[in-house]
């Protein structure tokens, strides 16, 4: 069942919280990290409430808020979020007083801030939503889960659904992950830089939430067609058949693809099975990355459905997103993305 | 179109396995006591549910490295026997595993957080390396033969019953064949303190429902159901005897750790379920409460019941007194106690309530019931953030 984008908001490395402009600059982020550029987030929360919250809450409870207003539906027939390591610095922050504090008993605010649940169970109470709530936390197919939940809830019939993605950097994580030597420096932020890749990756954050409907409207963003989740796929050719099965079981010809937007993310190693595939499927496509714009992390795929549904209702193809073939309008959009085992693709197309 | 119940499997503080499960409910053997395997804190003087086995026992049954999170060990030892119990060989069946967890690693994580925390040294810094919650359900689907569809969820207490509904719907919308779905949680000392900050641990055992009751006990482990659309079930040597008729998940919308004092989640969660098996409240035979033994969540969830079936409430009980609370593993492997109550037709005791709660009309059941006929069974599974889901299993006719 296709499904129509209403409403959509980003909180990103990138200025990508105002819906009004399409990445008008891009900001480049020295060292390893890419962190968020956060709104003044006064209009959206009360103060009370806002001081209680960590920043993953807002920066996540914010772009769904910003998502909901973009799309003027004001009642959510479901709510479902991804999410791969949840609430990292309120985790982090209870282990510390675990360790650390003498007394009798601990104070629970992080404690309780610290379910993977957290986000969605913010947004339900704000928006006064009782309806299905879930949250998915599973690596590279936390948000591609959370979509496939709201693809089966509109064909049991809700029409509006939120459904978003968030993941922070913390602190001492990073720095555990550091250790592990998974990043290396953002010295040259350049596109091309990402194709040939190095060793390691750009740490990255953020949250994007849509709101995705049944019914079709003036104004929408775009179509999702379609999400499939690929476990740990043996070889390239196997990559290679389960996308072309998932296209023609939606009647899309290769041919009909206009971008693919790659979950390319820069690590020469990870990366080679998303050049040999674009090698041996996508020849002829526009070839777009966002990796170098918002970091790696389990839900980065979210930042890549945020970037096609900008680029479908623009139509248009932001010069800094493209990395080769620049000729494409685009119609239909493939986003391939892989995290470790976790292989996946949604599919695209314009109003 | 229906799905069914083609295998189970379970560990807790209980049994090991299916068998052991079923003679302990009998016996009337709660698996509360002192614990043994967690050190470090001073929550320690706590009762728990917990297994004992080392985690290198763990691993040896699991067939997994024992430098695994417990969690995955856990769920590996749980998911292999409901697999094995199925019969089923997956070849040609679009299948998948669908998992949850609200701790995932977070055994192994916490050991070396505290040290590094304390000294700042990365010591053994090869134990947070399994430390999200999709990493438990990647180390046991590989060896399980899964392809292409795996998942995990963590909506906190309500964590496996939603990943029991998630398989479910997959099935009856043509994505998967058969699922493998339930969850899994290992004792940490990060929940046990957590929910000692919460001051909702009682440091005694258990008693949900009494109007004493003085809190929960925290508990460990891992509950699978095997679930198959009907063009498989039709195939099974073993015809299956049990299917998932209803489900609905709901939020409370009240408040982050605190149920409403109505309990209007639990009722859309009922309700929910309710309608979708087109069963009259009548039919219900047994409710597999959520009863956590909390002051607030006994007493929203007995509302909430109370709202729902009015005088006739059926008979009900928490197995919790059991388990203990064993978090995102509870709704999976009281799923398993609900079919047990319908293939063994029995329904098991409330332990340890002695004074039934004042406010409510109806008391759970405190004595083993055996002969019965048990046709549906409703079986609750709230969580913090409002999340409340609902599972009803039935009796194939």
């Amino acid at each position: 069942m296709e499904l129509y984008i209403k409403g959509i908001g980003c909180i990103s490395p990138q200025l990508t919280y105002d819906n009004s402009v399409f990445l008008p600059e891009i900001k480049k982020h020295s060292g390893n990290r890419m962190m968020c550029i956060e709104p003044d987030y006064a209009p959206y929360f009360e103060a009370g409430s806002l001081r209680r919250m960590s920043r993953v809450v807002k920066f996540s409870a914010g772009a769904a808020l910003i998502a909901l207003k973009d799309s003027g539906v004001t009642q959510l027939d479901a709510i479902t979020t991804g999410t791969g390591y949840g609430l990292l610095e309120n985790s982090e922050k209870f282990l510390k007083s675990m360790a650390e504090s003498t007394g009798p008993v601990l104070s629970p605010t992080s404690f309780i801030q610290s379910t993977h649940n957290t986000v969605g169970a913010t947004i339900a109470l704000i928006t006064g939503c009782n309806a299905h709530n879930n949250t998915f936390s599973h690596k590279g197919f936390s948000f591609e889960s959370a979509l496939i939940d709201t693809r089966l809830l509109a064909v049991e019939g809700a029409t509006n659904v939120l459904v978003g993605a968030h993941d922070e950097i913390s602190e001492k994580t990073f720095a555990l992950m550091e250790k592990l030597h998974v990043f290396r420096n953002n010295e040259d932020a350049e596109i091309k830089a990402y194709e040939k890749g190095g060793n390691g990756v750009v740490a990255g954050e953020g949250a994007a939430f849509f709101i995705l409907s049944a019914t079709k409207g003036e104004g929408d963003y775009g179509i999702l067609v379609d999400n499939a989740i690929f476990y740990n796929p043996e070889s390239t050719i196997e990559v290679k058949e389960l996308i072309e099965e998932f296209l023609e079981r939606n009647k899309v010809g290769l041919e009909n693809i206009d971008v693919v937007i790659s979950g390319i993310n820069g690590d020469a190693k990870s990366d080679i099975l998303s050049h040999e595939i674009n090698h041996l499927l996508f020849a002829h496509q526009t070839i777009v990355l966002f990796k170098h714009l918002c970091g790696e992390y389990m839900t980065a795929s979210s930042f890549g459905f945020w970037l096609a549904a900008k680029m479908l209702i623009a139509q248009q193809i932001p010069e800094s997103v493209i990395l080769k073939n620049r000729h494409r309008r685009p119609g239909y959009i493939l986003l391939y993305n892989v995290f470790q085992n976790d292989h996946s693709v949604m599919l695209l197309k314009a109003c | 179109m229906e799905v069914y119940i083609a295998g189970k499997g379970i560990i807790s503080a209980i049994g090991l396995n299916v068998d052991e499960t079923l003679q302990s409910l009998r016996a009337g053997k709660s698996g509360i006591g002192n614990q043994t395997n967690l050190s470090g804190r001073r929550d320690n003087h706590l009762p728990t549910g917990e297994i004992k086995l080392s985690n290198a026992e763990l691993a040896t049954m699991a067939g997994l490295s024992a430098e695994y999170s417990r969690t995955a060990l856990l769920s590996m030892i749980a998911a292999k026997e409901a697999m094995a119990d199925s019969g089923i060989h997956i070849n040609g069946l679009r299948t998948g595993f669908i998992s949850a967890t609200t701790v995932g690693g977070m055994d192994k994580t916490e050991q070396f957080m505290t040290s590094y925390i304390r000294d700042g040294e990365f010591k053994n810094i090869e134990q947070v390396l399994y430390h999200d919650s999709g990493a438990a359900t990647e180390l046991v689907a590989e060896p399980l033969g899964i392809k292409h569809f795996v998942s995990t969820i963590s909506t906190a207490c309500s964590s496996s019953a939603n990943s029991i509904m998630y398989a479910a719907r997959l099935i009856k919308t043509g994505v998967l064949d058969v699922a493998i779905a339930g969850g899994a949680d290992a004792m940490s000392l990060f929940t046990l303190s957590g929910f000692n900050a919460l001051m909702i641990l009682d440091e005694n055992y258990c008693t949900p429902y009494d109007e004493n009751r003085k809190g929960l006990n925290l508990g460990e482990g891992a509950g699978y159901v095997v679930l198959v659309s009907e063009k498989v079930a039709e195939r099974l040597l073993k015809a299956p005897t049990v299917k998932l008729t209803g489900y609905a998940n709901a939020n409370d919308a009240f408040h982050q750790t605190a149920s409403s004092p109505e309990g209007k989640g639990n009722y859309l969660a009922m309700q929910g379920a309710l309608k979708m098996s087109g069963l009259e409240t009548t039919a219900i035979d047994y409710i597999n409460l959520h009863g956590t033994g909390t002051a607030n969540n006994d007493l929203s969830e007995g509302m909430a019941i109370q709202r729902i079936f009015g005088e006739q409430v059926p008979k009900s009980s928490s197995t919790k007194a059991f388990t203990g609370h064993t978090l995102g593993a509870c709704g999976g492997i009281e799923a398993i106690f609900s079919i047990m109550a319908i293939e063994q037709k029995m329904i098991f005791p409330n332990l340890r309530l002695k004074t039934p709660m004042k406010e409510l009309s109806f008391a759970p059941v405190t004595e083993l019931m055996e002969g019965v006929e048990v046709k549906n069974v409703l079986s609750n599974s709230f969580g913090f953030g409002g999340n409340c889901s609902s599972l009803i299993f039935s009796k194939v006719n």
